[in-house]
């Protein structure tokens, strides 16, 4: 790594005409290639590796991953099959974390419920960040008018208490069970997050639009599309991306939030939420069944945390 | 000052007109389960009639607003109550929750933070920070339903698991019980669920904030001229640290009044939160009309109320 130190930082965004006309062509392709080995987001990957809250982190989340992919194999019995011979019973060998009101094994609801919980807290992160920043980087880009109408439209959004956005629009969707239900969650929880993406990349873009090169680009006659995807995205990605590890936190703790308060996705589908819902009615005899869908909760949310912790320190140290 | 107050207005505005129209977008209306068995068209269309549910929305809207402007926030259409007297009597219990749940946030945060700023990379920091991490990663119901097993299933009912018993002279009608042990013994764990959540943010947030502040000149300044470290910390450094986080803490007031909803549903208290999801599920527009609009008030008033402190904590800051 010696001879990385000793060489000059050179930014070059993407080969433009400039960089022909400076003479020795073929050294600065040369080292444009190694730059681009020893770019800030490697640099980011390599200070992540180092950053042992975010390994904790990356390894409870691949661990969520696991459980929630193979859930049908890790799961002992089925999370909605009820045995009225079995109810309430007490941790033991057959169930390990005991059994509900309906004789369902909680290890299997535990288990399931990981599903709902990733699902929805990653795609609706997703699709908050599929909308909102392409808002953003027109509002940001073009201003004016268009910045004006997106932006107000977001800050009305964003007046709003989250919740009391996000339990008006599930009372609209009407909650339902299985897949449809989830995508109802996702969709309301995705709408009360897409203005967090539009301001923070209308930020960033406002700062980036003015460089250089973004003006060499248009000098050269690059059409704007291109512009704002090849040139200005990856200069605003790291912002992104913390943002995102962290926003699944916030949007999984939202989906058990709707769920505890019923308005998540309903039975039979397991859900964490819902089974604290359920079971802390029977909190003064059966503490333990509210206990371990909590703590699966509280165990995910962990990871997400600790993780977008570390990528923030990792990518974006001014975000500290 | 005045142009600050001004933008109040249309803010409320918008919060309550949204909400108007986003209500009377659910599929359904109260009439079904106002007539219950006596439901037929014609008794429908007249109950649409008697509530004026008949008029296009913005005239419904109007309506309503012109009614507010005379002190009148309309009658519940399910149990014909006045609006504005339900949420008088539930105002207190929500007040005083949010207000300790804040108390409980800073009384943690501050000395955690100032302990972690101060000797950062100590064990006293890593416990801060560590135990603020986890603190962000537990949901309000869950920590609600932690406390409930100790405090409530474990000593055997020493704080009773739900309910209200008002803060003396806080109850609107003659039949509520009051007496000051009684509150003590019943918001205390609600407070600690809403607050701890808030308290590991801001110990976040402000140990970030007083890391930076300590290390600029005028505290090196402070300390030079011979100032001991007490005032040094306190009144140098701690005030200008607490700008930001008392931002955040403004922006936090969305999330208190959701996490005053599901606290308040999981201990089953008679406040606004409770109020508020039980109006929205029954659809009862003219009780989710007057939630929304304290929400809305609440959510303006305490964002002033940050901006004040704001010239408090910097003179340098004014509003003309």
């Amino acid at each position: 790594m010696s001879d990385d130190d000793a060489r000059p930082v050179r930014s070059i965004s993407g080969g433009s005409v400039q960089e022909a006309e400076l003479g020795a062509a073929r050294r600065v392709g040369w080292t444009a290639k190694r730059d681009r080995a020893d770019s800030p987001f490697a640099q980011g990957v390599r200070r992540l590796r180092r950053s042992t809250t975010a390994l904790v982190g990356a390894f409870i989340v691949a661990l969520l991953l696991v459980v929630a992919l193979f859930a049908d194999v890790l799961a002992p019995q089925s999370p909605i099959a009820s045995d009225q011979g079995h109810t309430f019973e007490r941790p033991s060998w057959s169930y390990p974390l005991g059994t509900d009101q309906l004789g369902r094994d909680m290890l299997s609801r535990v288990i399931h419920g990981s599903r709902i919980s990733l699902a929805v807290g990653v795609s609706s992160v997703l699709l908050a960040l599929f909308v909102g920043v392409p808002f953003g980087m027109i509002a940001g880009y073009y201003g004016g008018r268009a910045d004006t109408l997106i932006m107000r439209t977001m800050d009305l959004i964003l007046a709003f208490p989250i919740y009391l956005l996000a339990i008006i629009l599930m009372v609209i969707f009407a909650p339902t069970a299985g897949l449809i239900g989830t995508m109802k969650v996702t969709g309301a929880i995705a709408i009360v997050r897409i203005p967090i993406y539009a301001r923070l990349v209308r930020g960033s873009v406002l700062s980036i639009k003015e460089k250089e090169y973004i003006e060499a680009c248009r000098a050269v006659g690059v059409r704007d599309p291109w512009i704002l995807v090849r040139h200005v995205l990856p200069n605003c990605l790291a912002p992104i991306i913390v943002t995102t590890t962290l926003g699944i936190a916030t949007s999984i703790i939202v989906e058990a939030t709707l769920s505890f308060l019923g308005l998540g996705t309903q039975p039979p589908t397991p859900s964490w939420g819902w089974d604290l819902k359920a079971n802390v009615a029977f909190i003064q005899s059966n503490p333990w069944i509210s206990l371990f869908p909590g703590l699966a909760i509280f165990v995910t949310v962990l990871g997400f945390n600790l993780f977008g912790d570390g990528l923030r320190d990792a990518l974006d140290p001014r975000l500290k | 000052m005045l142009r600050r107050l001004l933008q109040i207005i249309p803010t409320i505005l918008g919060i309550t007109f949204v909400v108007f129209v986003m209500m009377r977008s659910i599929p359904g209306d109260p009439v079904v389960s106002l007539l219950g068995d006596a439901y037929n068209e014609e008794n429908a269309i007249k109950a649409r009639q008697d509530y004026g549910l008949d008029k296009p929305i913005l005239v419904q809207y109007f309506i309503w607003l012109g009614k507010l402007v005379q002190g009148d926030w309309g009658a519940s259409i399910l149990t014909g109550r006045p609006v504005l007297q339900d949420v008088l009597v539930r105002l207190p219990v929500t007040l005083e929750l949010i207000v300790l749940s804040m108390a409980v946030a800073l009384a943690i945060a501050i000395p955690a933070a100032i302990i972690g700023a101060l000797r950062q990379n100590t064990w006293a920091d890593y416990t801060a920070t560590s135990v603020a991490m986890i603190g962000v990663s537990v949901p309000e119901f869950f920590l609600g339903i932690l406390l409930l097993m100790v405090f409530s299933v474990g000593l055997g009912g020493f704080l009773p698991s739900s309910g209200w018993v008002y803060f003396p002279g806080t109850c609107q009608t003659v039949v509520c019980a009051a007496g000051l042990w009684g509150n003590t013994q019943h918001v205390l764990m609600p407070a600690v669920a809403l607050g701890v959540g808030r308290a590991a943010l801001l110990t976040r947030l402000l140990r970030a904030s007083m890391l930076e502040v300590i290390r600029s000149e005028y505290v090196t300044t402070a300390r030079a001229k011979g100032l001991s470290e007490r005032p040094v910390v306190l009144k140098h450094a701690l005030k200008n640290a607490l700008i930001p986080t008392v931002t955040v803490m403004g922006l936090q007031v969305g999330f208190l009044i959701g996490g005053a909803i599901v606290v308040e549903t999981l201990f089953a208290m008679p406040g606004l939160g409770t109020f508020g999801i039980d109006a929205i599920i029954a659809r009862d527009y003219q009780q989710v009309q007057g939630f929304a609009l304290i929400t809305a008030f609440a959510f303006v008033v305490i964002n002033l109320i940050v901006d004040l402190t704001y010239t408090f904590l910097d003179p340098r800051i004014r509003y003309a």
